[in-house]
């Protein structure tokens, strides 16, 4: 068995992964969710849902996530990552909810894959000539080494000689263990090579391929004879198992989940650890004075993303700063960010539009989602000023990819101001630019398009902090409630005032620490070993939330909104402080 | 106005109400209480159907039984595009009524087997099993041949006939009754394409197939 697990085997063809359909596959009795993506990856899935175990090979394949069928969890193409739970829609799902992938290889006109293969798939020297042609494949309720014992007595006509009887046929264990039968008739040969795949102990796939593929008026009457006698062969085959002894199903091992990915997980010593290696595959003009730049994987696959996601981007020299990923669902094959030049750059932009260049190598974080997108809203409106445009980007491209109803308003300067124009287009009708107006335009505009508030109406707002104040205030005004207004700052432009000094109680660590002014909380906790993540630290993106027990939080972030400030109940440790001598933190 | 003489969990109502939603057909479903009450063998309901059967289908008055019987008159009754039941078609019209009488086969195995699972019929389960999977691949390699050959559908149509609409049911149920259809690929992807015809609907049991408009598209435009 176990060296079984290391061969590769054909588990499909090719023309079993149709446009969103999902097939069902098994291989040494563990089951397969197989299915292709509309990008032309092919996912090889354990068949469970992580959530109830019911089988993926019944969910909704979209093009670029797997849907459950029973409770709609949704899984990224390559990555197999959830990416949205339906009872939890205000909530980005833990990135470490991930099933079990297995590889997946397309050659033949067949899919390959295996348990925990070596290598590649086999390269077979026969099919190097010829167009290979795979024949309708035969399930067999039989024990893989019985069905290839007999494989070996299989006979059939060549392909120019389809309708003849007087082939002579020979048989040899080919490549990868298959076995191959050349036919011959007169001055005509053909070959064909059957691969056996063992589903279970006792159940069969004969995956035969003819080496070359028959005159196109012939290939419907050589699969025809193919199929007439393997499918003879295999009642044979059948016959004699029966009289066999059934043996035991395999008990393929369903691995638990790791202790690493099961647990809460482990405290680093600095907050912002970067532990991906991304290498600039691309870096492009994506509008006047943005930069789009494509992140690829040095090693391995990137992981999971969802709408709203931002990374951490470690620069050469030394600063960090976030970007929003773009990136459309399922689209996991790199990270797309778009970086304006700030004409009072710090140092950050400046290093990205001009010192980084495609080849480069950097580090980056995981994916964080603080900015989570819901899709049970009944109509979604984004609004965009500038480069915030990047997290709503790949917002709308999530509900547009499933059909909900949304638009995106879009505030830019010019039309080549606005960024990524190619995906820009592929947004039809959703999108509507609102060019070259002034702050007082802007807010006439804003006032016309919040004007119908309904319950389960949602709005996601990013754009440069006036904007943001300006679109939050007439939300308000026009009676969308605090839950249904999202908004993501750039940066937290209020004046930090550090002058205050109180004490704080963590809870769990029990542990007493002063917080002097001049320091922060999030500086004083580190000082005493006390790891707590965070991004951005300066109060805008949200990662360095914590919940507040007792005492009173003077909050300076810009991540929150009034509900969440006046309730007292959780603070941003990296710019916020107290107004009570005490807070009592949950850490 | 049509009445339908109807049980919720029945593959053979079922296909009824899915074909009468496609045609758009207006009608007033009439419960039956098949299990446990055992209405369908009532005194009542016999003289309405002596074999004890459902569905039945009352049409002003025009009484008819038999599921495949009661969709050749929906078809020429209701269908204006005359492609469900072409009868100006010899070669297709036969191929419909071969299909059809083969769904009678599927559910006296697939939901014979469904019955014994699921509603505690006395039945002999494993050769309910076996001939249902006897019959899934005749239906598979069918389905194949006709993928091959740019068919989407039972018979050779670039359209589905009331054929696919009679062997849908106990296929897309056969589970219900332990019948596994991993072993038949075509068959799985056929159900997809019967999900996706516009007007689809579901029962208990069978969970609908997502969009895929634009293979549509690019189908329509090759």
């Amino acid at each position: 068995m176990e060296t079984l697990q290391r061969n590769w085997y054909p588990i499909a063809s090719s023309s079993d992964l149709p446009f969103r359909h999902t097939f069902h596959g098994q291989l040494l009795g563990r089951e397969f969710a197989v299915w292709r993506a509309d990008d032309g990856y092919v996912n090889v899935w354990e068949n469970r849902c992580l959530h109830r175990g019911v089988r993926l090979s019944i969910g909704i394949n979209d093009g670029a996530e797997l849907k459950c069928q029973y409770h709609g969890w949704r899984y990224a193409n390559r990555t197999a990552g959830c990416t949205y739970i339906p009872a939890h829609p205000a909530d980005a799902p833990a990135r470490t909810i991930c099933n079990r992938t297995y590889p997946a290889v397309e050659q033949y006109g067949l899919i390959w894959s295996g348990e925990s293969p070596d290598g590649e798939p086999p390269q077979i020297a026969e099919f190097d000539s010829g167009v290979p042609f795979a024949l309708r494949p035969i399930p067999v309720n039989a024990p893989a080494d019985l069905v290839a014992s007999k494989l070996g007595e299989y006979t059939f006509q060549p392909s120019a000689r389809i309708d003849g009887d007087g082939a002579t046929v020979q048989s040899e264990i080919g490549p990868a263990g298959c076995i191959s039968l050349m036919s011959a008739e007169d001055d005509v040969a053909s070959r064909v090579l059957f691969f056996v795949q063992p589903v279970d102990s006792n159940r069969s796939v004969i995956r035969g391929v003819l080496c070359e593929c028959p005159e196109p008026p012939d290939e419907h009457a050589v699969l025809m004879h193919h199929n007439q006698r393997v499918s003879a062969l295999r009642d044979l085959i059948e016959a004699e198992a029966v009289k066999l002894p059934t043996p035991e199903p395999m008990q393929p091992v369903i691995h638990r989940v790791s202790e690493e990915l099961a647990s809460m997980p482990q405290q680093t010593l600095s907050g912002r650890t970067a532990p991906l290696r991304v290498q600039v595959s691309r870096k492009w003009d994506a509008a006047d004075g943005i930069a789009g730049i494509e992140l690829t994987a040095v090693n391995g696959q990137l992981p999971t993303f969802q709408p709203g996601a931002h990374i951490d981007v470690h620069m050469p020299n030394g600063l960090v700063r976030q970007y929003s990923l773009t990136n459309g669902p399922g689209e996991t094959q790199s990270y797309t960010i778009g970086v304006k030049l700030e004409p009072d750059s710090r140092g950050g932009s400046q290093c990205m539009h001009e010192d980084v260049r495609q080849g480069d190598v950097l580090a980056i974080s995981e994916p964080r989602n603080n900015f989570p997108l819901r899709r049970d809203a009944i109509e979604t409106l984004f609004v965009a000023g500038g480069i915030g445009i990047t997290p709503l980007l790949s917002m709308a491209r999530a509900l547009g990819h499933s059909n909900l109803p949304h638009e995106l308003h879009y505030f830019a300067q010019s039309g080549q101001h606005m960024a990524f124009p190619d995906v820009l287009a592929s947004l039809d009708e959703a999108l509507v630019p609102h060019l070259g107006l002034d702050p007082q335009a802007t807010g006439k505009q804003l006032d016309k398009l919040l004007g119908g508030y309904e319950p389960a109406m949602h709005l996601y707002v990013c754009g440069p902090g006036p904007m943001l104040e300006a679109t939050r205030r007439i939300a308000a005004e026009h009676g969308w409630p605090d839950e249904s207004v999202h908004f993501e700052y750039f940066k937290n432009t209020n004046e930090i005032d550090d002058s205050s000094s109180f004490e704080i109680d963590l809870a769990r660590s029990v542990m007493t620490l002063q917080v002097p002014a001049g320091k922060t909380i999030l500086e004083v906790l580190r000082d005493s070993g006390v790891d707590v993540p965070s991004s951005c630290e300066q109060g805008a993106c949200g990662t360095c939330m914590t919940t507040v027990l007792e005492g009173e939080p003077d909050h300076q972030d810009v991540y929150l909104n009034e509900s969440e400030k006046s309730s007292g109940d959780c603070i941003m440790t990296c710019v916020s402080r107290a107004k009570s001598d005490r807070l009592v933190l949950d850490i | 106005m049509i009445k339908l003489y109807d049980y919720e969990l029945s593959g053979n109502c079922y296909k009824l109400r899915l074909f009468m939603n496609i045609l758009d057909v207006e009608y007033e479903p009439v419960a039956i209480d098949f299990y446990p009450g055992k209405e369908h063998k009532s005194e009542w309901f016999l003289k309405i159907n002596p074999l004890g059967q459902l569905p039945v289908l009352n049409d002003d008055g025009f009484v008819l039984r038999d599921a495949q019987a009661i969709l050749v008159y929906l078809a020429s009754k209701f269908d204006r595009s005359g492609k469900w039941y072409p009868t100006d078609q010899p070669e297709l019209l036969g191929a419909i009524n071969q299909w059809m009488a083969f769904s009678d086969g599927i559910t006296s195995t697939s939901s014979a087997a469904r019955l014994h699972d699921g509603l505690f019929y006395d039945f002999d389960i494993e050769a309910c099993r076996a001939g249902a999977h006897r019959l899934f691949r005749i239906l598979d390699e069918h389905l194949w041949f006709e993928e091959k050959q740019g068919n989407s559908w039972l018979c050779s149509a670039d359209h589905p006939t009331i054929a696919d609409i009679a062997c849908f049911p106990y296929v897309i149920l056969s589970e219900e009754g332990g019948i596994s259809r991993q072993d038949y690929p075509a068959i799985r992807r056929w159900t997809d394409r019967v999900k996706r015809i516009p007007g689809f609907m579901v029962m208990s049991g069978v969970f609908p197939a997502g969009p895929a408009f634009k293979q549509q598209n690019q189908e329509m435009s090759a």
